[in-house]
């Protein structure tokens, strides 16, 4: 019993005994009997039943009879009791049961072997299993399908009204999007209103239908489920790693299920043991891009990118593999080790960034869900959640104080915090005595700190701010999670430190149960660290420097190591091709033109290469550049691991061929370290696995999550005193001053049903948000500026102004405004100011002050080309400032 | 030897007695009706329940009884059916197969498929000449499918008949369901009218 303990989870229920079918069992006072049967082992049916919420006793097939009692009880609803004498076989019974499903099935319609869920439904199972042949009053409902929602279809015919979507929708999701309606005399399930659905479409009330009453739009009438081959994998969204069966038919990805099923209210529910097991809508509906038709499917080379005729032409895989190896060993040769860089992204498997950064290092010798747990929180153990965002997040709707800041000062928050937990002396003597000049030096840092300038410029009061800080303060346990709204902001790296600064001053550090997380994007940013994926790392986040962990290395691959200052960032790396001292870049994945604003002139510094090598499932705007595009595998494709933000090493698992001729990124990466002269000897995954496991035993722990210590002695002690006064000195705002001529505070960020470009991919999450090339704002700000959905603006910046129409979004609050960042449509990064950070060199580029003006057709048409001009001029003063 | 044993031989051999013996079969059969006939110019008469080539049938409207739902293929203890089944769009709720094949030349004609299928779409015909020099030719298709059901429909009729799987046309219209009960208007054109 994961999520529903107990039904009152305040009170420590007693133990009481009683009696299961002569057995004597224990179990807590006030649990569903259902539960206490079902952990017997014995397999009582039920269809409305799921543990995960509240029994909803409408099924009437859970019957149990209860000594005392004259006809038999339902055992979800009925209560465990001390002395209760239970049985739960017998011919009564099983007739009892038996009405059930007669009922159930005489308005059901007999349509199997058009249904969906033929051979996944549980209806179909008790009436097999109840030997019912034959029904007295069968009448069909004629309820036409309810096809107006995206993704999903709604076949009321076919509904037993047991409620677990619903159910589930509200109590385990809390989103709750869907109702009951009477309508055509009988009972069905509809999306709020009577509208179509507008929720966060991850599909759960899909999952647990039991019968075929909630369709999947997608594999509709496509195959039945025998005819599917379901692969157990892991997610490749985000940082979560959750496990999903992956649907294919030959080479066709048909759907993704969830370990959420009604299926699993029985046996020992080992696959929702660390949650509901539902999945979101990106790993849900977000498949498509697997077998999409935009997959390359043969090598790619481009014999000279400034000839007319050098076009990228379809090359068999050894040709390709002759020039990348050729061309790499005439540049090492030429200009030396240093000359090559490569670029991984964090959607590789733990095996493959391995294996990237044994290549660069060793061979060529250079550098190179949580949020369902959060609402677990709010309903199960009524904690005090705290949201801080520039936005009414879904989440902020549930939590208890919602803090909404002005855009752009998150940081300016989690510094009040500090400050406020210091005047209001919710210090933690035990964890901070240890180290007093840490703390007077934290002291002294944020005396020049006032709280009402915090609280003019957050637009949060003081008081609010001191009471989230004693709630953060006094709890026995509590967790801060932060994502990109921190991160990614200017000063980024600072506010993370400064989020640690908070845990420690009020003694989180270190203590079970508490923490600071960062939720990631990729889903294995996580590995890429371990793996040593990162210039400054080498594998099992041994620093690079660490004379003790290079020779290990170097021992173990056989090569010596570079230089210990070698290692380049990715700013570094774009530095040092404008510069002309890389010339030749290999990049896996990754698709820096793209992603990054266009005043960083990314497109003229790879431009600049000699050989640019892009390694990609897609034809992305990076690989439109490159000399050799070689076509990789996606996740559902390859084996290996991932290893999500907890520190669980997850196993993906290959579920089809390779589509075309690609082939997965480490078969590439040894056959290229082999062509370059060095004997990488892996057959598969397996042998690269098992390489890592004997550099880092105990790293594959195969689901169970590593216990970290964080040992802040070590970072308290050495340079901290020195280091927080810069931390807390400055008051910086965004790179992008705000004024008056530029109001609106701009934030890119992520969609809740995208993630990065991968996702823009595939046609299912495009269904349900496609890119609409539109300027989210507050209903207010566009009633003031006289907006309305037709119009078009223009938004200017300090980098330039671009023209896009609006829509109005609840989420977003007036003085800010919004826009997906998975899209490019119009380049709206172009508009982002850049601010490296001067310690992780990250770039900062989702945050700008912007004005906001609506255009007519007439004056845009003017407005377009100076404005080019001028943006064309401010580059050209760029570049020569640079150079 | 002995003398009697001696003159039998050659009166034997005088008499061509070994020709005449051997002979004695044959205008025997000259006075018997012939067992063998004359195939191709005849043709045997096939019983009802006889298993030969799949094909498709039609209601008697014209419409397309198969509703693609994939049971005769995973009937098949020889993996030679496929099926791919969608949304029929101007029908809400109608599913049928868009293609479908069967490769004959795996067939066991076990009429397993037959049995499977909830509305008597697929029947065995008498049709068993389809020998070619093109082997691509026997992965039958669905168009093929459907012209042997429709030339051979009366065998079909009949074969379902003789396997008790289908009654004479009026009552194999109480016996069977008809997949889907399709719904033609749908009655619910947008938002109800509080919301609009």
């Amino acid at each position: 019993m994961a999520l529903k303990p107990v039904t009152t989870p305040d009170i420590e229920a007693a133990t009481v005994e009683l009696s299961i079918d002569g057995r004597t069992v224990t179990a807590k006072d006030g649990v569903s009997l259902y539960d206490v049967i079902s952990n017997t082992g014995k397999i009582v049916p039920a269809m409305c039943y799921h543990y995960t919420f509240d029994p909803f006793g409408s099924c009437g097939m859970c019957l149990v009879t209860v000594e005392g009692k004259k006809a038999p009880v339902r055992s979800c609803t009925a209560k465990a009791a001390a002395g209760m004498v239970v049985r739960t076989d017998g011919d009564d019974l099983f007739q009892a049961r038996k009405k059930a499903v007669e009922k159930h099935l005489s308005v059901h319609p007999l349509d199997c072997p058009v249904c969906d869920a033929d051979g996944h439904c549980e209806l179909q199972d008790m009436a097999f299993q109840h030997q019912v042949t034959n029904l007295a009053n069968a009448k069909q409902k004629l309820i036409p399908e309810d096809t107006r929602s995206p993704v999903l279809d709604f076949n009321m015919n076919r509904c037993i009204a047991c409620g677990e979507c619903i159910n589930v929708c509200k109590d385990v999701l809390m989103i709750d999007a869907l109702q009951f309606i009477k309508k055509g005399g009988f009972t069905q399930v509809v999306a709020k209103g009577d509208t179509a659905l507008a929720c966060e479409f991850c599909g759960d009330c899909l999952a647990v239908c039991p019968v075929g009453a909630i369709t999947n739009k997608y594999s509709k009438y496509l195959y039945k489920p025998w005819q599917l081959r379901k692969t157990t994998t892991t997610c490749n969204y985000c940082g979560d790693g959750c496990q999903m069966h992956l649907e294919t038919k030959d080479n066709e990805v048909v759907r993704v299920t969830s370990p959420l099923s009604w299926k699993n209210k029985w046996g020992d529910r080992a696959d929702t043991a660390t949650g509901h097991g539902g999945i979101c809508v990106r790993g849900r509906f977000g498949f498509q891009y697997i077998d999409s038709q935009a997959r390359l499917r043969q090598p790619l080379v481009r014999r000279d990118r400034k000839l007319p005729e050098g076009k990228l032409t379809e090359t068999p895989w050894l040709e390709a593999m002759q020039t990348v190896v050729d061309r790499l060993a005439e540049i090492k040769a030429k200009h030396g080790a240093q000359a090559i860089a490569g670029l991984i992204t964090a959607r590789c498997t733990n095996e493959e960034l391995y294996l990237f950064q044994k290549l660069m290092r060793a061979v060529i010798g250079t550098n190179p869900l949580t949020a369902v747990r959060v609402k677990e929180a709010i309903r199960v153990y009524k904690s005090q959640v705290i949201v801080v965002d520039s936005a009414q997040t879904n989440i902020a709707k549930l939590a208890s104080y919602p803090m909404v800041v002005t855009p752009g000062t998150e940081g300016l928050f989690v510094q009040g915090l500090v400050k406020s937990v210091i005047e209001q002396d919710l210090i933690d003597a035990e964890t901070t005595g240890k180290h007093p000049e840490a703390l007077a030096a934290l002291k002294r840092a944020v005396a020049d700190v006032s709280l009402e300038t915090i609280a003019a410029r957050t637009g949060i009061s003081v008081e609010l701010i001191n009471e989230a800080a004693s709630i953060f303060a006094e709890a026995p346990r509590a967790i801060i999670l932060c994502a990109e709204g921190v991160v990614r902001r200017p000063d980024g790296y600072q506010n993370v430190l400064k989020l640690v600064d908070l845990a420690w001053i009020t003694g989180k550090l270190g203590r079970p149960g508490c923490g600071v997380n960062t939720l990631t994007e990729e889903v294995n940013e996580q590995g890429a660290v371990d793996m040593g994926a990162a210039p400054e790392f080498l594998p099992g986040q041994a620093r690079f420097d660490d004379e003790a962990a290079r020779d290990k290395f170097a021992k173990a691959w056989g090569a010596a190591l570079p230089a210990a200052s070698s290692g380049a960032n990715l700013m570094e790396i774009l530095q040092r091709c404008r510069s002309g001292a890389i010339k030749a870049l290999y990049v896996v994945g990754e698709n820096p033109v793209a992603t990054l604003p266009a005043s960083l002139d990314v497109r003229t510094a790879l431009e600049q290469l000699e050989l640019l090598i892009c390694q990609d499932p897609f034809m992305t705007e990076t690989a439109q550049l490159a000399h050799i595009v070689l076509p990789a595998c996606t996740y559902a494709e390859k084996e290996g691991t991932f290893t999500n933000l907890e520190g669980k090493v997850l196993r993906v698992r290959q579920s089809m061929d390779p589509i075309g001729e690609s082939l997965p990124d480490w078969h590439v990466m040894t056959s290229l370290a082999s062509g370059l002269g060095s004997q990488f000897e892996y057959e598969s995954s397996q042998d690269i696995q098992s390489e890592i496991m004997k550099l880092l035993p105990g790293y594959y722990n195969l689901g169970e999550p590593r216990t970290l210590s964080p040992r802040p002695d070590a970072y308290l002690s050495n340079g901290y005193v020195a280091e927080v006064g810069s931390r807390y000195g400055v008051v910086r705002e965004a790179v992008s001053e705000r004024n008056d001529h530029r109001p609106f505070g701009l934030v890119m960020g992520q969609l809740l049903y995208h993630s990065g470009k991968l996702s823009t991919q595939a046609s299912g999450l495009l269904t349900i948000a496609p890119s609409a090339g539109r300027l989210h704002m507050n209903a207010q700000d566009m009633e003031r500026l006289g907006l309305t959905d037709e119009t078009r603006v223009r938004v200017t910046s300090e980098q330039g102004s671009l023209e896009m129409g609006v829509k109005d979004d609840l989420s977003v609050m007036p003085g800010s405004c919004f826009f997906p960042e998975h899209f490019n449509d119009p380049p709206i990064k172009d508009l982002m100011p850049v601010a490296v950070d001067s310690v992780t060199g990250v770039p900062y580029f989702k945050f700008a002050w912007v004005k906001i003006e609506p255009v007519s057709r007439d004056a845009s048409a003017h407005a377009t080309p100076q404005d080019k001009a001028r943006d064309k001029a401010r580059e050209k003063a760029k570049d020569k400032g640079r150079a | 030897m002995k003398v009697g044993a001696y003159t039998q031989k050659l009166l034997h051999a005088a008499l061509f007695y070994e020709i005449w013996d051997a002979m004695k079969v044959t205008f025997k059969h000259m006075f018997h009706r012939p067992i063998t006939f004359q195939y191709p110019r005849e043709q045997r008469t096939i019983p009802d329940a006889h298993r030969g080539a799949l094909g498709l049938l039609r209601y008697d409207d014209g419409a397309e009884r198969c509703v693609g739902c994939d049971l005769c293929e995973v009937a098949c203890p020889s993996h030679c059916i496929k099926v791919i089944s969608a949304e029929d769009k101007s029908l809400p709720l109608q599913r049928y197969a868009s293609e479908f094949y069967i490769d004959i030349t795996k067939c066991v004609f076990c009429g397993y498929c037959v049995e499977a299928c909830p509305v008597n779409a697929l029947a065995m015909t008498k049709l068993y000449e389809y020998s070619t020099h093109d082997k691509r030719t026997l992965l039958f298709d669905k168009k093929r499918l459907y012209e042997i059901g429709e030339r051979y429909l009366a065998d079909a009729k009949k074969y379902l008949y003789a396997h008790n799987q289908e009654k004479d046309d009026q009552d194999s219209r109480d016996y069977r369901y008809f997949f889907p009960q399709s719904v033609q208007k749908p009655t619910q054109p947008g938002p109800p009218k509080h919301l609009t």
